[in-house]
């Protein structure tokens, strides 16, 4: 660059591994996406892979295996969640049943909107947002960080004061972003946009890397600006769904709560054989993506573009319309 | 004891929550089940094309008049299936932006006639609950089995069941009837019952049914506790008294409760339950 060159804008393009490199022992982590879709999975996977441990793990609001995963493979100390599973596949995580029955995790008990308005109040800078759902259950009770107070306005109702939560590292999985840090959800945003606002530095798996001019085109739909890394990651969400690109693989889901179902029982064997195969074993994301094989992956992509174009439907849509 | 129907347990409870469902309602299955999902469907594709339905935990605003169930019913609350049915999407946070009941306070629920007319998108007229265990007073607990803060069963976690105080209609829905799950007291609280909900001056009205698949109980009991209001085809008061762990008492609007119809089990298996996840359970 010579000297009076005007400085370019920073590219933050990155890979998995360099992003969990970022995090270390002890520290808060966010994984975004809801159930079954748009998780992080390179960067969970490659969590494992450097063995961390001790980590305060904050999951979405209904959060999926992934966070079972993590839990399973010893990387949580302290878990931030009002629910771990995966509905229909598994209405419980079995590893975070375990560890919570063992008590080998923290639980930080919450619900739904305990959760965002600790987050919502670390995005806005305050140190709590009051709250009345949870006054009156075993909420409160189980988790000391919540304090019941009575309403200023002297009405005689009772608030939860909701401590703010923040996190080191927040990571997520989007449609698309470009080399700068936009990224844009491609349908559902589950509540990843104030997942996001409440960590200091975020990271975001793309399906794909596109243009800023395409960035442009619809800045309504940039959903995390500025992220500090973005990730390349086609079907970067496997096993579970992306919005917008194809459907969660259910028999890889199913075999995971399957290779997890004895680990409540103290047979840990068919879970780290799991791990093995699919987390510790592959290089990186294009191995274990060469491992669930082309033939599986367009499988899912046509299965989600046959529901999302109606394809399923000979006569199409009643109305003549896609 | 076999009760042998020709139509199943979960195709029952489904076509319960329809019939309870009226045109014009605004209803939010959240997180999911089979059961609450079909039913919802159910309801908008017979007799309330103006249901106000929010589908699936991520805020999917959707109406299914006229469209197909492709693909089957949706396996989660973020099934890419349903997005084929919506009109609109919002952040999950933003969810209980749409709680806030029109008027404020208890209005609309002491006088529901005066909302009549609005179009606006409250979305608390009704809402299904699960547990892993419900009380005599509809107290609702999905945190787990124990005490003093530890689990012999932990539970998957409360989810948004106690965030949503606004609801006019909590539907407690609970997959199996016995000693175990329907207790004198929940050893956890995720949600309370509707005294608890007057007691803490919530806006709603909180649980107002709980249904298993042998039958129903409504809070007409002294001091809003639960009493059985009917009991499904099949079914008898001893053997829900059997299977109850709280003195069972009928409840003063107890009644018969028909069995589905030809017409409502043709609509559920040929349009809404295409690949008969509700049929496969069999009859209990």
């Amino acid at each position: 660059m010579t000297a009076d060159a005007a400085p370019g804008r920073k590219e933050v393009v990155s890979t998995a591994a360099e992003a969990a490199a970022r995090v270390s022992d002890g520290m808060t982590i966010i994984i975004g996406g809801f159930v079954t879709a748009n998780h992080p999975m390179p960067v969970v996977r490659e969590l494992i892979k450097r063995g961390l441990g001790d980590l305060t793990v904050i999951g979405s609001a209904t959060a999926g295996l992934e966070i079972d995963l993590l839990i399973g493979a010893g990387c949580v100390r302290k878990l931030i969640a009002p629910y771990v599973g995966a509905e229909l596949y598994a209405p419980i995580g079995n590893c975070f049943r375990a560890a919570a029955e063992r008590k080998e995790i923290e639980i930080w008990e919450c619900s739904e909107y305990i959760l965002y308005a600790g987050l919502q109040a670390r995005a806005m800078g305050q140190e709590f947002m009051a709250w009345r759902g949870g006054v009156g259950t075993s909420i409160p009770e189980l988790n000391r960080d919540l304090v019941v107070f009575d309403s200023p306005l002297g009405d005689g109702k009772e608030y939860l004061a909701v401590p703010a939560i923040g996190a080191d590292w927040g990571f997520f999985h989007v449609g698309w972003a470009d080399v700068y840090g936009n990224a844009q959800h491609v349908g559902a945003r589950f509540g990843d946009r104030v997942l996001a606002r409440a960590a200091d530095r975020v990271a975001v798996c793309a399906e794909r890397l596109v243009p800023n001019s395409y960035i442009r085109r619809n800045p309504v739909m940039t959903s995390i600006p500025y992220a500090d890394l973005v990730i390349e990651a086609p079907f970067g969400s496997h096993p579970y769904a992306a919005h917008g690109f194809y459907a969660e693989d259910g028999e890889h889901i199913q075999a995971y709560v399957t290779a997890s179902a004895g680990y409540r029982k103290g047979d840990r064997g068919a879970f780290r054989a799991y791990l093995d195969e699919w987390v510790t074993g592959p290089a990186d994301h294009d191995v274990y993506l060469e491992q669930v094989g082309i033939r599986r992956l367009l499988q899912l992509e046509r299965e989600y573009s046959a529901v999302s174009l109606g394809r399923h439907t000979p006569e199409g849509w009643p109305d003549g319309q896609l | 004891m076999s009760h042998q129907t020709p139509w199943s347990w979960k195709e029952m409870m489904a076509v319960f929550f329809a019939r309870q469902i009226h045109d014009g309602d605004t209803l939010c299955s959240g997180a999911h089940t089979e059961i609450s999902f079909c039913a919802a469907m159910l309801a908008q594709k017979s007799h309330a094309p103006n249901l106000r339905l929010q589908l699936g935990g991520t805020g999917y605003l959707c109406n299914l008049v006229g469209r197909p169930v492709s693909g089957g019913v949706p396996k989660t609350s973020v099934d890419y299936r349903i997005a084929q049915w919506a009109e609109g999407y919002f952040d999950h946070p933003e969810t209980f932006l749409f709680y806030g009941p029109p008027g404020g306070g208890r209005r609309y629920y002491e006088d529901r006639d005066a909302f009549a007319g609005h179009n606006g998108y409250f979305f608390a007229d009704h809402f299904f609950v699960g547990g892993l265990q419900v009380d005599y007073h509809g107290n609702v607990n999905l945190i787990g089995l124990g005490s003093n803060g530890g689990f012999t069963v932990r539970g998957p976690g409360s989810v948004g069941i106690g965030d949503v105080i606004t609801v006019r209609n909590m539907f407690v829905f609970m997959t199996a009837h016995d000693r175990r799950r329907f207790v004198e007291r929940v050893d956890y609280i995720s949600t309370m019952g509707p005294s608890g909900w007057r007691e803490k001056q919530f806006p709603g009205n909180g649980p107002q049914w709980i249904v298993s698949p042998l039958g129903v109980f409504d809070f007409t009991g002294e001091g809003m506790t639960a009493r059985l209001r009917g009991l499904f085809p099949g079914h008898t008061e001893d053997e829900i008294a059997g299977a109850t762990g709280f003195a069972v008492h009928r409840s003063e609007l107890f009644d018969e409760i028909p069995p589905p119809t030809p017409a409502e089990l043709a609509l559920l298996r040929d349009e809404v339950d295409v690949t008969g996840v509700l049929a496969e359970t069999g009859p209990q």
